[in-house]
């Protein structure tokens, strides 16, 4: 209370970012972003079939952070949440890169991509081809097929989900996930900043109720974009955990991601008095929730397949639990949670900004590998080429410096279009002053 | 003439709001008193920084209560239901308590059954935290007891309702009669009375 925070302490306006002094970090994430792009190019011709598992994963890495962003200001807003006001524009820009996302994501829809991810699509364009050349419809012609072929009738009776031509086909959802998240994501930053005008608390208001309405199409949207891209790399397999599972680690992330666009702020002079360590630890209680989550999440999903012991379903496990990928699962099971667990047990290293950016450092780094685990493994079976394509990691990292160098660039230099903070919240000075 | 003896418990004064209250905490940390505490019908954030107090052992105790979870049911579990103990030589372990393994599902008998054995390992955890957690709390702030001096005063039956109290017991080394009450007086304190402890 000593230190007590007022209007007339905060400048007017707001505070705005200057991409100059924050030219390093940008400029390398555009140069990894502009190189990556060119040796994508490059992977995309020459080797389209193993270049289209590292595109699917490091754009759904960063899908990721776009649904956490989303998340956090959608929960904040609908729980009449104060303490983050001083944080929520990072969420809300981090929220709205999903236009750029969608466009990196766009390549999935080239039949050339997505054939060698998505077997179940091969067979589902040459039942098309069939029902074209003979008559009747794809379904009849998937049917057809399954009598040489009976791993096929698992497809004929997913056919409802799992198709291309009716009007809830793969691509139709592909184009509503982005539309969802780009409706809730501009819309609650559009009512944040017409709030800048007139500081009228009924904005405020009137995005708690619109965020309890938009949370159950938003569950789904991550829920179905988590089935489509991922579940989708093996049409036999199926997990009612997975939606849950990958929310998970979309939290989890972002809110990583975004202490450490806080810290990377504060290190350059900006929200030095608008963020406190009271707002680390309230964020790093979260982070250490969500890593407890994802924990029981995760264990709920991989026991009872284990336990179940059913063909189907252990597929998934028993590719990413033999070989060398056992190694990476159990490092995944100590990096992912036991390490981040204890890490952020102490209430002092969550308050001390230093201590706390370094782990979520390797949150991210974790998260990473999380997403890869469960991407690549697919590659090699699904192509057949054995359990690694050999020398594909170099076209794991092209894609990654592509899709996460350019949303990087985008997103740091987006910030500086609008206050880094929403300056006329009524609430902000109560974030602004919080205690916890 | 009374014959009961008395012991002074020390001084209680009463504030008007949580802000004199607060203020009134930063008086007396920064006096250098040790043995005092304040008394308020809620909780009230950032008090802890304006006493002073420094932060609880309880997290301490409370994490050790879990691992300690998390031990017992591994060794149970592993040492009556797998080998794994033989593996690492120290099979004697296990002949103190009869190994009945229980196959389920074709898993194995070794350590790699381990899943099959974190909801147990979980659920110590948690219930050998919970526990370290209530009684440890209750043993660092001295809970159950059956009074306590501070209800001789008819005045702090206000605690639980609208009244904020300031008490600095006598067993503070800086604890003087007339020092303390004027300290009290000058952080704006009311109703000061000396609590006396009928023994």
């Amino acid at each position: 209370m000593s230190h007590h925070v007022t209007f007339k302490d905060l400048p007017q306006g707001g505070e705005k970012f200057e991409p100059v002094k924050g030219g390093k970090l940008i400029g390398t994430l555009g140069l990894f972003g502009l190189l990556g792009i060119v040796a994508s190019a490059f992977f995309f011709f020459n080797n389209t079939a193993t270049f289209a598992y590292s595109w699917l994963f490091a754009v759904f890495f960063c899908f990721t952070f776009v649904v956490g962003g989303c998340f956090w200001i959608l929960l904040h807003s609908a729980s009449n949440s104060s303490w983050g006001v001083a944080v929520r524009r990072i969420w809300e820009n981090m929220a709205n890169m999903v236009i750029p996302l969608a466009i990196l994501a766009s390549p999935l829809l080239l039949t050339s991509v997505n054939q060698p991810l998505y077997e179940w699509m091969v067979h589902h364009r040459e039942a098309a081809h069939h029902a074209t050349e003979h008559g009747g419809t794809v379904k009849e012609a998937l049917h057809h097929m399954a009598v040489d072929n009976p791993h096929l009738h698992v497809l004929v009776t997913k056919f409802g989900y799992m198709n291309l031509t009716t009007w809830f086909s793969w691509y139709s959802r592909f184009a509503a996930y982005f539309l969802v998240l780009w409706f809730i994501a501009r819309t609650l930053r559009g009512r944040s900043l017409k709030q800048e005008q007139d500081g009228d608390i009924k904005h405020t208001i009137w995005s708690r109720q619109f965020s309890c309405i938009v949370l159950l199409p938003f569950a789904l949207t991550v829920t179905f974009a988590a089935y489509d891209w991922l579940v989708g790399l093996d049409y036999n397999w199926f997990s009612t955990m997975w939606g849950v599972y990958i929310f998970a680690g979309c939290a989890w992330s972002s809110m990583a991601l975004s202490i450490l666009v806080v810290t990377w702020l504060r290190s350059l002079g900006y929200l030095q008095k608008v963020v406190t360590g009271e707002h680390y630890h309230l964020m790093g209680k979260l982070l250490f929730a969500f890593t407890v989550f994802w924990a029981y999440i995760s264990f709920s999903q991989y026991f009872l397949i284990w336990y179940a012991n059913i063909t189907e379903e252990t597929r998934f496990y028993l590719t990413r639990n033999t070989e060398e990928w056992r190694a990476v699962s159990i490092f995944i099971l100590l990096g992912h949670f036991i390490g981040p667990f204890l890490f952020l047990l102490s209430q002092k290293r969550k308050k001390n900004p230093v201590i706390i950016s370094l782990g979520c450092l390797w949150i991210l780094f974790m998260h990473l590998v999380d997403i890869y685990w469960i991407v690549i493994p697919e590659r090699g079976p699904s192509l057949g080429i054995g359990v690694f394509a050999p020398g594909a990691w170099v076209q794991d990292i092209a894609a990654l410096c592509a899709v996460f160098g350019t949303m990087g660039f985008l997103y740091l230099r987006g910030l500086a279009k609008y206050s880094l903070y929403p300056w006329r919240d009524p609430r902000l000075i109560e974030s602004v002053n919080v205690i916890n | 003439m009374s014959t009961t003896l008395k012991r002074v418990h020390g001084y209680l004064a009463e504030f008007d709001s949580v802000k004199d209250l607060y203020h009134a905490a930063e008086h007396v940390r920064d006096a250098g008193y040790q043995r005092w505490d304040v008394h308020s019908p809620f909780p009230i954030h950032g008090m802890d920084e304006a006493m002073g107090n420094p932060s609880s052992k309880l997290p301490v105790f409370v994490f050790c209560g879990g691992i300690t979870g998390t031990t017992i049911a591994f060794t149970l579990e592993t040492i009556t239901q797998t080998n794994f103990w033989s593996h690492i030589g120290l099979g004697f372990l296990q002949k103190i308590v009869e190994t009945y393994p229980t196959v389920v599902q074709g898993k194995p008998t070794d350590i790699w059954t381990l899943p099959a054995f974190f909801p147990v390992m979980f659920e110590l955890t948690i219930l050998f935290s919970a526990f370290t957690t209530l009684f440890g709390l209750l043993a660092l702030i001295g809970l159950p007891r059956w009074n306590h001096p501070l209800f001789v005063s008819k005045n702090f039956g206000k605690f639980s309702d609208d009244g904020f109290f300031v008490c600095i017991e006598a067993r503070d080394p800086k604890f003087s009669q007339e020092g303390t009450k004027s300290l009290l007086e000058k952080a704006g304190g009311k109703n000061i009375e000396l609590v006396e402890d009928e023994i």
